[in-house]
């Protein structure tokens, strides 16, 4: 059936009709001009952005917990998977690198070497591949109500947080178990405000992420590949540093802030040793940047995400 | 209806010449985009809803009535401000609440777990949910289940743990979205009697749905769409009555005198409020 153009033809009897848009006339046009009636779903002010997310920071947190509490639990063994997994992984690169191809070059602890690498790089690379599709995946909360759309990306943020906690101490309890044996010292609580700085990068890196996998879906194929480069470009399985001899991919390696960061795990529970300020400095900048500027990127598109 | 100069005060809702477009790319083959002279030019557009306006004020329970597919869900959601109109504007005198609120509850946790969350999610502090928690238990009417996970729940007690707890937040213009189809007499008369306290709360209601007689019952007034357009907007008992006979006609499989009837409550329509 075609209704629009018959109904035109025929549904337009003869007659004087106003035919101006309801908003320019009165008494509406005066409601709009006075600030009674507002228009519905277009972008706020960034105060006004940031005053609604703080409004609903008991949502988050509320949420990010239920959601890290809840997510395991189809499996028998629920929430013991999230230590369990990364465990796995990091038992797996030490047979493949440590065992078969005897990759560890003098490194004095190997085995925390890696732990503490492939856990805490793990951290990282969850935030950023969850990110790309985190808009798609929510599509029906989004559709639903209506709420700043940066909760989503804070709320992952949050989730991730809380999800490290038990993997740290899985870090913890491994170097005291296994061979050669670290015990706690002083510069283990330096962990607490490096994990902090962690998720900050972390945020950022999952605003312009998320944004990204906005406009362009297939990009999650491409952040899978990402972390993987990154994964051994940052010394997270062997000290890559030592295989490089080319002056200026040195540089680039060295400089990248996840090696930096997973650097500076290894400084505090390996070598019992607190990092240089420089290295403090360098990755709170990189996480204050990354964080402002993915937030604004995000905002900028806020209405695009509840399009189809 | 359009023009309502004398509840100057009262206008809650003014939706003004709001179209709604998807584009969507059609075409079996995923392989077919990469054609020479074949990609871009498959690209079909839905227009979801044409060009509707119509102020709502205070008070007003309006039945968005229409067949499936005729946008009205979709305006629901532009009025919603959760998806943005392709152009046009709607204004609104306070944020309308969708009774969507479904979608952020967790099937693990319990019943009274999920009033937590909901609330929260339609931005209550904690202290306004422990206040609000005793009414919303009373009107989901789930007793001692409550205390299970709601992933147990029965789909008629989904939903009426959902339609309790959109309750809470007493949201000065609520829109539901067929939320009473599912649900027993005893919930249907209790959801009857929160919509009557809602619409005390000086509020403003939206209720879509396909069926004339949910539409009569409950609104004062109607507007009806199909194809994304407004074919009559008036008294919900003069809509639902033309709406149900051209849906009758239609349904016996006349087409054409279908569309005379559309016409004809299109025509009468703007020459009453045009």
């Amino acid at each position: 059936m075609s209704v629009s153009t018959e109904t035109e033809r025929r549904g337009a009897p003869a007659g004087p009709w106003d035919d101006s848009a309801l908003a320019e006339r009165e008494p509406f046009r005066e409601l709009i001009a006075e600030g009674e009636l507002r228009a519905v779903g277009v972008r706020p002010s960034i105060g006004a952005y940031l005053r609604d997310i703080w409004a609903r920071r008991h949502f988050l947190v509320y949420d990010a917990r239920s959601r890290v509490l809840t997510k395991n639990s189809k499996h028998r063994l629920g929430s013991v998977w999230l230590v369990g997994k990364p465990v796995l992984d990091a038992a797996f690169f030490f047979v493949i690198f440590g065992l078969v191809l005897q990759i560890d070059r003098g490194i004095e602890n190997y085995p925390g070497f890696i732990i503490i690498g492939v856990l805490l790089f793990r951290y990282t690379a969850n935030s950023m591949t969850q990110s790309a599709s985190l808009m798609h995946s929510n599509r029906a909360m989004i559709h639903a109500f209506s709420f700043p759309r940066a909760s989503l990306v804070i709320s992952l943020a949050l989730r991730e947080l809380f999800a490290v906690v038990p993997l740290l101490a899985a870090v913890f309890v491994m170097l005291m178990i296994i061979p050669p044996h670290e015990f706690p010292s002083l510069s283990w609580l330096m962990v607490l405000p490096l994990v902090p700085l962690q998720a900050l990068m972390n945020l950022g890196v999952s605003f312009i992420v998320a944004r990204i996998g906005v406009s362009l879906p297939d990009i999650s194929f491409g952040f899978n590949f990402l972390s993987r480069v990154l994964m051994y470009g940052s010394g997270v399985i062997f000290p890559i540093e030592r295989f490089i001899s080319h002056p200026a991919i040195y540089e680039v390696m060295t400089n990248n802030p996840l090696f930096i960061l997973l650097n500076m795990y290894r400084t505090m529970l390996l070598d019992h040793t607190v990092p240089p300020l420089g290295d403090w400095l360098t990755i709170a900048a990189w996480g204050a940047g990354l964080t402002v500027v993915g937030f604004l990127m995000f905002w900028k598109a806020e209405e695009r995400y509840g399009r189809h | 209806m359009a023009g309502t100069e004398d509840h100057r005060g009262e206008t809650s809702i003014l939706v003004d010449s709001v179209s709604l477009t998807y584009t969507s790319t059609s075409g079996s083959s995923p392989l077919s985009r990469f054609r020479p002279g074949q990609g871009r030019a498959r690209r079909t557009q839905v227009h979801a809803v044409r060009d509707v306006s119509f102020s709502v004020t205070r008070g007003e329970f309006v039945g968005l009535v229409g067949r499936n597919g005729s946008g009205k869900s979709s305006l629901l959601r532009v009025i919603a401000g959760v998806e943005p109109a392709t152009s046009g504007t709607v204004y609104a005198r306070s944020t309308p609440t969708l009774i969507g609120v479904s979608a952020a509850l967790i099937g693990e946790m319990t019943g009274s777990e999920n009033i937590t969350l909901g609330c929260l999610a339609m931005g209550l502090s904690p202290a306004e949910v422990e206040r609000a928690r005793p009414a919303v238990e009373e009107l989901a009417g789930l007793g001692a289940a409550i205390e299970r996970p709601m992933k147990t729940y029965s789909s008629g007690m989904g939903a009426r743990l959902r339609f309790a707890i959109s309750r809470a937040s007493h949201p000065e213009i609520l829109l539901i979205d067929e939320a009473l189809s599912t649900g027993d007499a005893s919930f249907a008369d209790r959801s009857r009697r929160a919509m009557d306290e809602a619409l005390e709360d000086a509020g403003t209601i939206f209720l879509v749905s396909h069926a004339a007689q949910t539409i009569e019952e409950l609104c004062t007034r109607a507007i009806w769409l199909e194809q994304g357009r407004l074919v009559m907007d008036g008294p919900a008992e003069e809509v639902a009555r033309q709406y149900r006979w051209f849906a009758h006609v239609l349904a016996e499989g006349d087409e054409e005198k279908a569309l005379g009837l559309l016409n004809d409550a299109h025509a009468e329509n703007r020459r009453q409020y045009g």
